[in-house]
């Protein structure tokens, strides 16, 4: 019997789950040296995601914001890849990536002119709710879940061809790998070595289907060894393991090595979307369990552990910024919304007769309903 | 401090209503802006309502499982973090809600009449050169078809000559005026009519006569200002004539004071100068209110104060011509005399056939003020001054 030569890409890595901290903040092995400055930071993005996440729940609460995807539970993830970027390079999220957006820098008053789509939102309140800022190097999130994989693939291989230094990094969910997208996306990637960094946010719920209905396979990492992509596999609610496999990564693509998917393995906390009941579809108890290993407690544990964080200090962190990002959000809500014209902009150069008569209408349904004492927003 | 209607958010994704769940505060507790306040069941999931306001909740408007629809006031708080825009928001929206409330209908656009047709539809539309809002739909929902479209043009091709030549003139300024006022005449005063005609030979004999003197004065002498003399004396002996109708009090009002109104047709449109307490002026002065108010009419010149206080009103048509016509009452006066063209016409007089000048009169009267009886009696009299120049003429400063 002939003994099958080894596959030159790790099995093991994809199969198996690597983690730098455990739920507890002990480290479970050789730790990477991270600046103290930098570990903090990590730690400061993850909070003002989640406080900003739980914003934009209540804001979506109050009729303010159309449609949220709350992030709670993910943070390590979207924080940990995405400080692996370069300010020159190139992110194509999903939906539920806001700690990825404020390390890009956009500010939380920036992602709220864009949930509250005000007079300052410069998409005009277009696309999905929060995504995508051009100043940064975000491009918007389309709501079809996979669209952005291809979108990405497509980026860092003109990057490549141009000869540019730029390296592009995308974020689905489990979910996504059923679709056709990731399959074009991954094998594209893989023959062409595009410089693309794939970042799987395995949140064991694609809305109400639970990932072992979404394949067979043992993991989700693993699918790339079938595109000749490594595929690794991370505790993705430990930011330290997120990061420094993200790192590599990221470098292996500027060294034009080609591709990487990550899958990191997480758990969504709280609904899919503000429209969704959790209830109904999956148990207390897990969700309970998954409670105790979110990023952000166990991070700060390993933080304080090691002497990075004294006492307070989390706290204060915390107290801070919920402080700075309520009065954000007191800001942002007094600002006024886009008026309704800038509905027709940016489409066509010329607005198209049916558009200009649908604009009319519109008008004229305003102007009525403003005559019938209806508020109009 | 104020207080102001917190209504159930629109929490999106076609959620219309909501069924309270829970109440997290009572009357008299002490909110903070953002603080949970109710649980709510929706169709899709149970959700924490956050205050909008800080302050205290004065009363909650939404019992425990009752079904709220979106836009329904649900509590009511009394703050002073809202500002005063927010808090005139809120009364708005309260407003609002209650309309939708007691409507019981879909509350955006509901109002609007929408045009419902697919593109395909509309292209056709446009290319036959069909508009939409004239077409009734007959597809699901009012949805105009191709059909609709189609049927509508065939029909409309019989017309096409009128409907191409149509013109469309705004309803503004005088005119629209105009038309506000008449449609009220017609609506609320139930008008009748008495038409007399009047011999003139004798009067414009005697105009002929008082030319020369009417010139020396600076005054051109036409027919009208002798009408204004005969109806203001007239009047006088028929005070009703002079009046207006209180309805809600259910009081005739008699005007002491007779301000006639002359309808002038100018370039903008019909125009109704006064001559105020003409029942004091002589005929010359009359005559010269008259030409002063007409050409400053169609110049567009005249105040405010000439075109208010008619208490009766003469449309004097038959400048223009028109044998006979009949007046709509300018609100709120009782009547408005209608002078037709002068005709020259055999009569009998004595046994004989001779040429006489006859013009039509017409009273249009408003049956709630005057009788029929009254009303002709009026223009009986009216009809004998002017058929008896003496009679008009005989007294103190009538001819000044």
């Amino acid at each position: 019997m002939e003994v099958l030569e080894e596959p030159p890409i790790s099995l093991d890595k994809a199969l198996k789950m690597y983690r730098v901290i455990d739920e507890d903040g002990n480290p479970v092995g050789p730790e990477p040296s991270i600046p103290d400055k930098l570990l903090i930071d990590m730690y400061t993005y993850m909070v003002r995601a989640r406080i900003l996440d739980s914003w934009l729940l209540k804001l979506q609460r109050m009729g303010r914001v159309a449609l949220h995807a709350p992030n709670k539970g993910q943070e390590a993830a979207s924080v940990g890849a995405t400080l692996a970027l370069e300010g020159r390079d190139w992110l194509f999220p999903s939906y539920r990536e806001l700690g990825a957006l404020l390390v890009r820098g956009m500010s939380e008053e920036e992602i709220l002119d864009r949930a509250l789509t005000t007079i300052d939102d410069p998409l005009k309140g277009s696309d999905f709710a929060i995504y995508g800022h051009r100043k940064y190097n975000i491009v918007p999130a389309p709501v079809p879940v996979a669209n952005q994989l291809p979108h990405a693939v497509g980026a860092a291989l003109a990057a490549k061809i141009m000869g540019d230094d730029i390296v592009t990094m995308t974020f689905f969910g489990d979910g996504s790998t059923s679709r056709g997208d990731f399959h074009a996306a991954l094998n594209f990637a893989g023959v062409f070595k595009a410089p693309v960094v794939f970042v799987n946010q395995n949140n064991q719920w694609a809305i109400s289907v639970p990932v072992k209905r979404q394949t067979a396979a043992p993991t989700i990492a693993v699918k790339g060894v079938a595109y000749g992509v490594p595929g690794i596999r991370v505790d993705g609610n430990d930011v330290l393991a997120v990061y420094t496999t993200a790192l590599e990564a990221v470098d292996r693509a500027r060294r034009g090595e080609g591709p990487t998917l990550i899958e990191a393995v997480t758990y969504r906390l709280g609904p899919h979307t503000t429209a969704d009941d959790p209830d109904r579809y999956r148990s207390r108890s897990e969700v309970e369990e998954w409670e105790r290993r979110e990023p952000i407690r166990r991070f700060r544990l390993y933080l304080e552990k090691k002497g990075i964080l004294g006492p307070g200090d989390a706290e204060e962190i915390y107290r801070t910024w919920e402080s700075r990002i309520e009065e954000t959000v007191v800001k942002v809500l007094d600002k006024p919304p886009l008026p309704p014209e800038v509905i027709l902009e940016d489409v066509y150069s010329k607005p198209t007769w049916n558009l200009v008569e649908q604009m009319r209408e519109l008008e004229e349904s305003i102007k009525l309903l403003k005559e019938l004492g209806v508020e109009v927003e | 401090m104020a207080v102001v209607q917190v209504k159930l958010p629109d929490i999106g994704e076609g959620i219309a209503e909501g069924e309270i769940q829970k109440w997290l505060v009572k009357e008299g507790d002490t909110v903070k802006r953002f603080q949970p306040i109710v649980e709510v069941l929706t169709a899709k999931a149970t959700v924490e309502i956050p205050s909008p306001y800080s302050g205290r909740v004065v009363r909650i408007l939404a019992s425990e499982g009752e079904t709220v629809r979106v836009g329904q006031p649900i509590i009511e708080i009394e703050t002073s973090d809202a500002s005063p825009k927010t808090v005139e928001e809120a009364a708005e929206k309260s407003v609002e809600a209650e309309v939708e409330h007691v409507a019981g209908q879909e509350p955006r656009g509901k109002p609007v009449q929408r045009v419902r047709a697919p593109p395909s539809v509309r292209l056709l539309a446009r290319r036959l050169g069909v508009d939409l809002s004239k077409v009734k739909g007959t597809g699901p929902r009012g949805i105009i078809t191709k059909r609709d479209v189609l049927a509508y043009a065939e029909q409309a091709k019989s017309v096409e000559e009128t409907v191409d030549e149509e013109e469309r003139i705004p309803l503004k300024g005088i005119k629209k005026i105009m038309a506000e006022r008449m449609k009220l005449a017609k609506t609320t005063i139930p008008h009748a009519y008495v038409v007399e005609e009047v011999d003139v030979t004798e009067l414009l004999e005697v105009r002929e006569k008082l030319k020369k003197l009417a010139e020396e004065k600076g005054v051109k002498l036409t027919l009208l200002p002798f009408i204004i003399k005969a109806a203001v004396k007239a009047i006088k002996e028929y005070p009703l004539i002079n009046s207006s109708l209180d309805e809600e009090k259910g009081e005739i009002i008699v005007k002491k004071t007779i301000n006639v109104g002359i309808a002038v047709d100018t370039s903008q449109g019909l125009v109704v100068p006064v001559i105020k307490d003409a029942g004091s002026k002589g005929l010359f002065q009359i005559a010269r209110e008259v030409r002063e108010l007409a050409s400053k009419a169609r110049e567009g010149r005249l105040s405010l104060d000439e075109v208010t206080g008619s208490t009766f009103s003469i449309s004097n048509y038959g400048a223009i011509g028109g044998i006979l016509g009949i007046p709509v009452v300018n609100p709120p006066e009782a009547a408005i005399l209608g002078v037709a063209r002068v005709r020259r016409e055999p009569r009998l007089v004595n046994g004989s056939l001779a040429e006489r000048s006859l013009v039509y009169l017409t009273l249009s009267f408003d049956h709630r003020i005057l009788e029929g009886g009254y009303a002709t009696r009026f223009l009986v009299r009216v009809k004998e001054l002017l058929e008896n120049p003496i009679l008009l003429l005989a007294g103190e400063g009538e001819l000044d």
